[in-house]
């Protein structure tokens, strides 16, 4: 008992490096996965990015990129099988108009996803718009960067995180973790309060009818970074390592988020169900005068 | 919460240990191991169904889809940075 499973053992900050580590010149061979510099692209415009792109033959200069020749001209094929073909794929030796058709062909059928997480981080649509452009611009430019054959939607979770953070956050002008340990100590209290007196099926019967705009409501309510993990977890299905590299934090630190944010999530729904009159089992328990209300006083 | 220890001894040990099996995190002899517990404690159990009742409404709340002109938007944008190559 008490070992987890991060679903890529050894487990740690893995593919961090890439996030803290001095920038990554542009045109430089991919090491590993997950090597966007999300510091140096947010400071690096878009459109130079594409330049550098632009002119193969000075990216792949670096040792153990092969010809360029190598590759033939035309390997565009949108009707191809991403799975087959991406793994042999040269990403050095692709053209701006082959990488730009790969990318819309693999990476633009997440709009929709990346959408739903940007309405978690931006608060409205307007603003969860602007987020997602961002972020697929940023993916675009770092495209070249992206290992053919790892996880797309994920790099994609991982950019608009960060874009997130470095466009959204800065603006703000608040730390990531501000808020989180005043919020935490009364809202945990709370949870315990709730807990303690005992959740029935009754109670799950009763959140299930709460409306959608509730919970988004609920998830709006507890910070971010525990919100972000509750999405990534709740939402996508995401393995811990998986949402370690999205967010940039360690693994315990992410299961630390979930543990909380999911508290915090269930005590703002009972809450939400008992404004509404379902009943849960607070009151059941209270109308009982049970053993576990008996427990609290 | 319930009396049952079998997750752990406290409250937020078996929560955790609840997280962990709900997000398919542990070991296959620990999995084995909770599911048997489920099996047999009605308390732990309800506390799981809850947990997924809950992982299921914010499945179900937070799929939306992009607004139609987003994608486009996007594609103008990538479109608009592609270079001209000298």
């Amino acid at each position: 008992m008490g070992k987890v499973l991060d679903g890529t053992r050894p487990a740690g900050p893995v593919a961090v490096e890439a996030l803290a580590a001095e920038p990554v010149e542009y045109g430089m061979p991919r090491a590993g996965r997950l090597t966007v510099d999300l510091k140096a692209m947010s400071t690096l415009d878009p459109a130079v990015a594409a330049m550098y792109e632009a002119s193969p033959g000075a990216a792949n200069g670096s040792a153990g990129a092969p010809p360029a020749s190598a590759a033939p001209a035309e390997v565009v094929a949108p009707a191809a099988g991403p799975d087959t073909e991406d793994a042999a794929l040269d990403v050095d030796a692709e053209t701006v108009e082959d990488r730009r058709l790969r990318f819309e062909r693999d990476a633009m059928q997440y709009v929709d996803q990346l959408y739903s997480a940007a309405m978690r981080m931006a608060r409205n649509p307007s603003d969860a718009e602007d987020l997602v452009q961002e972020a697929y611009t940023k993916a675009f430019s770092a495209f070249h960067q992206y290992k053919p054959g790892t996880n797309l939607k994920a790099w994609l979770y991982r950019i608009l995180t960060n874009t997130y953070i470095n466009l959204y956050r800065k603006r703000q002008r608040e730390p990531l973790q501000s808020n989180s340990d005043t919020i935490e100590d009364w809202q945990l209290a709370r949870a315990e309060s709730h807990t303690s007196s005992g959740l029935r099926s009754a109670e799950a019967e009763a959140l299930d009818h709460l409306p959608d705009s509730d919970v988004k409501r609920a998830l709006q309510d507890i910070p971010e970074e525990f919100r972000l993990a509750v999405y990534f977890a709740d939402v996508e299905g995401y393995a811990y390592k998986e949402i370690s590299d999205i967010m940039n934090t360690p693994i315990g630190t992410v299961m630390s988020r979930l543990h909380r944010g999911r508290r915090m999530l269930r005590d703002m729904l009972a809450e939400y169900a008992a404004e509404r009159g379902f009943k849960t089992a607070a009151d059941a328990s209270d109308a009982a005068g049970s053993k576990s209300q008996e427990n609290r006083k | 919460m319930s009396d049952c220890q079998g997750l752990g001894d406290c409250d937020d040990t078996r929560m955790q240990r609840i997280y962990e099996y709900l997000d398919g995190a542990l070991t296959r002899e620990d999995l084995t191991e909770i599911k048997n517990h489920l099996d047999d404690c009605p308390e732990c159990a309800q506390q799981y169904d809850l947990e997924c009742v809950i992982r299921n409404m914010v499945k179900r709340s937070c799929t939306e889809s992009a607004p139609d002109n987003l994608k486009n938007a996007i594609l103008d944008r990538i479109h608009a940075i592609r270079p001209v190559e000298a």
